[in-house]
Formats: structure tokens, C-alpha cells, sequence
């Protein structure tokens, strides 16, 4: 079994040997991971190595080829009825890596988050609603008197961000996936609107997959990395571990590839033929095993 | 340096919004060399991509061009036609955005949307199409026989290569980048970047890049420059600027950047969006 450490508490989320196949190609191999209330896991990992599918699978757009997905205990891996999707939809939400995408532009930052609120509680007035409105905003981190009667397209993509989370939040989800939610604003707003998906994660207990390219800033946000190469999970632990004390050859590849202040291009720095030494390396589907508590790699044998 | 290519001279970008002009663009002037990688930064909204939609005329009402000259390769670019700008992209210059993954035509096989570029630029026999589309993906780290795949079987990065390989199709002279790498891992951005480096050498071709990844940029980029609240504030080398900025946001810029492995007792700058 290649379960988390207990902590005692029972996860909110959980996948089991999760897997997704489009016709015979595999896009996500038998994922094993929990989700836990007012904790991340980040999910970091090469483009086209199944993490959005995860996301999806998770979410219900997608439905799983094998394996199974716990929500509060109960397996969802199959939801039978409009509302019990309505439902699991509500409580586990979802955060876009483009902001702008996800927001209609016809419509008013208001809008956006009055309408969720509306379905999700009906029983507050307009103006309870109103002040719903407002906190949401606030807790994002955005001036609801200036914000709140906004397009899309008049706000940065940092404040579009902040927006998509407070709409998440509109429904008090028990999960939120944010697929790379950061990876379209400038790394000097990065942490700030990663802080705010922190602080929100601890405060309302919210279970959070933090989907990413971007593992340095995976140390802020997660208290748990999984790195992710072609659909499996190589590697797995706490993020401080995972980062300072990689196992798995392409964990290491991966963090040697993070820019770097100062180390220009050419100078006998590329890492095109070592990439390709560990795509060839890791063909084999391998096995997880612990090698320190809660830090599992895969391998070969 | 050779010659400028590039001539940007005074830009003023103005949008018209419900309380009148806002100008989003201020007085911007700077040149880009035959070949040079030069990146743009700053925070979100000081102006980085109404810049690069300027220059590739693709900005669009309520955006203005209101003041200044853009030139390319002799080209007075601001007074193109119409008529002339569909030969002119993609041939002298030719734009990768930041959601460029989406803006490949869904319900088309990706090698039917090379098979248009091509033919819109005359070029009509189609084992050449083929031979030349499969090369292109081939460049960016795709096998070619997956060329007759619709945009949704490939991943958001392997979609966003795809759009890196049409830019660079018919060898522009400026290649405008806007955020090209942000749906990318790590690892498969500095495989394309390293893999532009040596083709720009190669092919000659010049590159805007915009980036919010100060550190790509100080990897990728011959010369950065920074902007804020619509002005270009500071332009040099990245070494000339991490170890002298002339601007104190331009300090804040760099310590804002999170280290992979901080430093005990290190704090972070934490830069917030300019309230607007
Ligand atoms: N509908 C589909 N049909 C066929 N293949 C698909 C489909 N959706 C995804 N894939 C394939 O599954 C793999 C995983 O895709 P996915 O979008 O999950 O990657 P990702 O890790 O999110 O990548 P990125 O970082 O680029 O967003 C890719 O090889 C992709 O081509
Ligand atoms: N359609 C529009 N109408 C009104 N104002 C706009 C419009 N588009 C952009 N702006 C404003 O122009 C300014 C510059 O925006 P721009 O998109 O060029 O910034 P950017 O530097 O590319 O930001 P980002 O890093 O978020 O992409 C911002 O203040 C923005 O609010
Ligand atoms: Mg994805
Ligand atoms: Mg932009």
C-alpha cells in the first residue's frame, strides 16, 4: 500500500489507484494520494504528465478508467443522479490556471460571486448576500468598493486570480484544485496571491491540491510534494524533503531545471541530453517504497 | 550589437474606458538588434503586452496607438494596410501569446492549421507541407506522425510547443513571445528556450519576450528591460541590473523572486499588484 502517513485524521479527499486512459495511451497510472482538511499536497510535475487529468478525475469531468476516488469517506468514483454531481461539484471545487478564461467578460466581479452564493444559499436577502459579497472579497485580499463593479478585462491577472478563489470559496467547498493557479501572473504577485490560498486553506480547513510547474513555490503553499512523470508518481513526501533531498532522477532533473538567477543559457549548462538520459531511464513502471517516514520513491525494480 | 531591427520610438497606448483615456503605455522607446533576445518584466498590468500587441498591430478597440513609431526591418509597421499585415505576420514577424495553447483551432487536425499558414504564404505542394510541418514539430520535441491529432489529444504544453514551431515556420525576423512558457514545466521550457538560443543563432531571428520569470529572463535574454505603470523604467544587461539596479522596484523586483532553497531567517519580498 502506498498510503500517506496517518494522521490520525481521516482524509478528505482520496484517490486509489486512480487511473485514466485515452484509447490505449495511459494518462494517469494508478495514483495513490490524500487530501487532507487545511492541508495541500502539491502535484508538480512535466507538462503532459496527467496532472490536469488528475484534476479532472477528481472533479468529475472526466470519469476514471480504474481505481477510486473517497470523498468524506464515501466512494464517489461513480456519482448517480444530477444532484448528487451538483452536489460534489459544489464541495469540491475548482481554480483555473487562466484566469481570465474562467471569467465570463460580459459580466461584473458582482455577478460572478453573487451567483454562486444565490444557488448556494438561498436563504440570505439581497442584501446578507451583498455583505457575503464583500467578505469574500476581502478575504481574497481585494477592496470590495473598488473591485466589485469590475469587468474582467479591467482587472490584472493577479486580482482575476483572487477573484476565481473567492468564487471557489462562494460555495464553502470542503477541496479546492487549483491547476496552476500562480503560473500566469509575475513572480512578484505569485507569492502573495500563494499566500492568500495558504492562509485561506488553514483558516476555513479546506483540503487543497496545489497543481504546479513551479516547485520552489511549492515549499509555500504544501506541506506535501508529489512529483509526477508520464502519468505515475515518482516521488512523494514532505515538501522540504522532496525539494532539499530529491531521490528520484527526475525529481532531480526537474529542480536542476528551475531558472536560476545569473546562469545564462549556453554556457555549457544545457540540460537537453541529461533530459533525455531520464525520460530513458524511467520506462519502466517501477514500484513506491519509503525511504524515510512519509517519503516514498519509485524504482526500478 | 548589429544594427537595430526593431525601432520602438516614444509608443503611447491608450484605452478608452467608461472615465475616459487611460494611457497604458507612456512615451516607450527601445530597440531590439537583428538577433537579440530582449525580455520585457514587470508586474501584472504595467503594460508589457499592450507593448507586444503594438508592435505586432494587434491591438484592437478600446486600445489606441496614440503617440510614436514602431519600424521593422525599414517598415513603418503603425501605417501597414489591412491588406498587407495577413503576408506580413508570420513571415517578418510572427507572435507566440500567453494562452496561445487555446488559440489553436479545436475542430482542426493540427496539421491542417500548418497546411493554412503555409498556403497563405504561397507555399501550395503538399509532401513540402508535410515534410516541413513534420521538421517544425520535430524542432519543439513532438514526434512528427502525431501531426494529424486534433488540438484536445495533446497536453496544454505540448499545444503550447505546437504554437512555438508555427511561429517560427516561415523564419520572421522578430519573433514576439508573451509569456510563450508559462503552461510549461520546467524542464521542457529550458529544453524549447535552450532549443530557440540555438536556432535564433542559427536562423537569425530576434525575440521580445515577455516574461514574469525574472530569473528565465536573466537566463534567456540579452538585455531586460522593466516596466511599471506603463514606462519602460530600466533597460540594461541582466548582470548590469541584479548587481546595480538604477530603480529601487527594480531591486524589489529581484528579491521577490522565491529561492528553491532559502536561506534560514531569509525574508521574501512580497510585491502586491498596483491597486487600480
Ligand atoms: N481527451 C484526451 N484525449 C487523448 N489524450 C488526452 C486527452 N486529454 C489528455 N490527453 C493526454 O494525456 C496526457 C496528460 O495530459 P494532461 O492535460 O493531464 O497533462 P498535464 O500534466 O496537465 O500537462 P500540462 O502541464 O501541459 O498542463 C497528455 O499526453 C495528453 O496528450
Ligand atoms: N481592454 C482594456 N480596457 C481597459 N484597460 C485595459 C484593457 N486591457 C488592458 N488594460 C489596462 O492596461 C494596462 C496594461 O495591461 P497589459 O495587459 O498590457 O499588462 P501586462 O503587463 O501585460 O500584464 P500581465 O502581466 O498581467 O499580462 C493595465 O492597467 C490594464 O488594466
Ligand atoms: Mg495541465
Ligand atoms: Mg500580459
Amino acid at each position: 500500500m502506498n498510503g500517506l502517513p496517518e494522521l490520525g485524521t481521516r482524509p478528505v479527499l482520496e484517490a486509489r489507484g486512480l487511473s485514466m486512459h485515452f484509447g490505449s495511451f495511459c494518462a494517469l497510472d494508478s495514483a495513490d494520494f490524500c487530501l487532507y482538511a487545511g492541508r495541500a499536497l502539491a502535484l508538480v510535475g512535466e507538462s503532459g504528465s496527467g496532472k490536469s487529468t488528475c484534476a479532472k478525475l477528481l472533479t468529475h469531468v472526466l470519469s476514471a478508467s480504474a481505481g477510486h476516488i473517497f470523498h468524506a469517506g464515501r466512494d464517489v468514483t461513480k456519482l448517480m443522479g444530477r444532484k448528487a454531481v451538483l452536489d460534489y461539484r459544489a464541495a469540491v471545487q475548482m481554480v483555473f490556471q487562466d484566469p481570465f478564461a474562467a471569467l465570463n467578460p460580459a459580466h461584473t466581479v458582482d455577478h460572478h460571486l453573487t451567483r454562486p452564493l444565490a444557488l448556494h444559499r438561498p436563504d440570505l436577502s439581497a442584501a446578507q448576500r451583498r455583505d457575503a459579497v464583500a467578505d469574500l472579497l476581502r478575504a481574497v485580499d481585494l477592496d470590495p468598493a473598488i473591485t466589485r463593479h469590475k469587468y474582467p478585462h479591467e482587472m490584472s491577472g493577479g486580482q482575476r486570480q483572487r477573484v476565481n478563489l473567492a468564487r471557489a470559496l462562494a460555495v464553502n467547498p470542503s477541496v479546492v484544485i487549483a491547476d496552476e493557479p500562480t503560473s500566469m501572473l509575475d513572480v512578484s504577485i505569485r507569492l502573495s496571491v500563494l499566500d492568500t490560498f495558504r492562509d485561506l486553506k488553514r483558516e476555513r480547513g479546506i483540503a487543497m491540491l496545489y497543481i504546479t510547474h513551479d516547485i520552489a513555490t511549492a515549499r509555500y503553499v504544501a506541506e506535501e510534494t508529489a512529483v509526477i512523470f508520464r502519468g505515475r508518481i515518482v516521488e512523494r513526501g514532505p515538501t522540504a524533503q522532496v525539494i532539499d533531498n530529491p531521490r528520484h532522477p527526475y525529481t532531480r532533473l526537474l529542480l536542476a531545471a528551475v531558472p536560476e538567477v545569473g546562469s545564462p543559457f549556453g554556457a555549457g549548462n544545457s540540460l537537453a541530453s541529461l533530459a533525455a538520459q531520464v525520460r530513458e531511464s524511467c520506462e519502466a513502471p517501477g514500484t513506491l517504497r519509503e525511504v524515510t517516514p512519509g517519503h516514498w520513491v519509485r524504482f526500478a525494480a | 550589437m548589429t544594427e537595430p531591427i526593431l525601432c520602438v520610438r516614444d509608443l503611447c497606448v491608450d484605452y478608452a474606458t467608461p472615465n475616459g483615456l487611460s494611457r497604458a503605455v507612456k512615451n516607450v522607446t527601445f530597440d531590439i538588434s537583428a538577433g537579440e533576445v530582449l525580455g520585457l518584466a514587470g508586474e501584472s498590468g504595467s503594460g508589457k503586452s499592450t507593448v507586444a500587441f503594438a508592435i505586432a498591430r494587434l491591438h484592437r478597440p478600446p486600445a489606441f496607438i496614440t503617440g510614436g513609431s514602431i519600424t521593422l526591418a525599414g517598415t513603418d509597421v503603425l501605417a501597414l494596410k489591412d491588406r498587407d499585415l495577413r503576408a506580413w505576420r508570420w513571415r517578418d514577424l510572427s507572435v507566440v501569446l500567453q494562452s496561445a495553447m487555446n488559440a489553436l483551432n479545436p475542430v482542426l487536425r493540427v496539421s491542417a492549421q500548418f497546411a493554412d499558414m503555409f498556403k497563405a504564404h504561397g507555399i501550395r505542394d503538399k509532401a513540402d507541407i508535410r515534410a516541413r510541418t513534420g521538421e517544425l514539430l520535430q524542432m519543439v520535441g513532438i514526434k512528427a506522425d502525431r501531426m494529424d491529432d486534433y488540438p484536445h489529444q495533446f497536453s496544454g504544453g505540448m499545444r503550447q510547443r505546437i504554437v512555438i514551431a508555427m511561429a517560427l515556420a516561415l523564419r520572421p525576423k522578430l519573433v514576439v513571445m508573451d509569456e510563450p512558457t508559462t503552461a510549461l514545466d520546467v524542464v521542457v521550457q529550458r529544453e524549447l528556450l535552450e532549443e530557440v538560443a540555438a536556432l535564433r543563432h542559427k536562423l537569425g531571428f530576434a525575440v521580445l519576450f515577455i516574461t514574469h520569470d525574472l530569473a528565465l529572463m536573466s537566463q534567456f535574454c540579452d538585455r531586460v528591460g522593466v516596466m511599471l505603470r506603463g514606462q519602460l523604467i530600466e533597460l540594461s544587461t541582466p548582470t548590469a541590473m541584479i548587481s546595480g539596479p538604477q530603480q529601487d522596484y527594480t531591486r524589489r523586483l529581484w528579491a521577490s523572486i522565491p529561492p528553491l532553497h532559502p536561506k534560514p531567517g531569509e525574508t521574501l519580498v512580497r510585491m502586491k499588484e498596483t491597486p487600480q
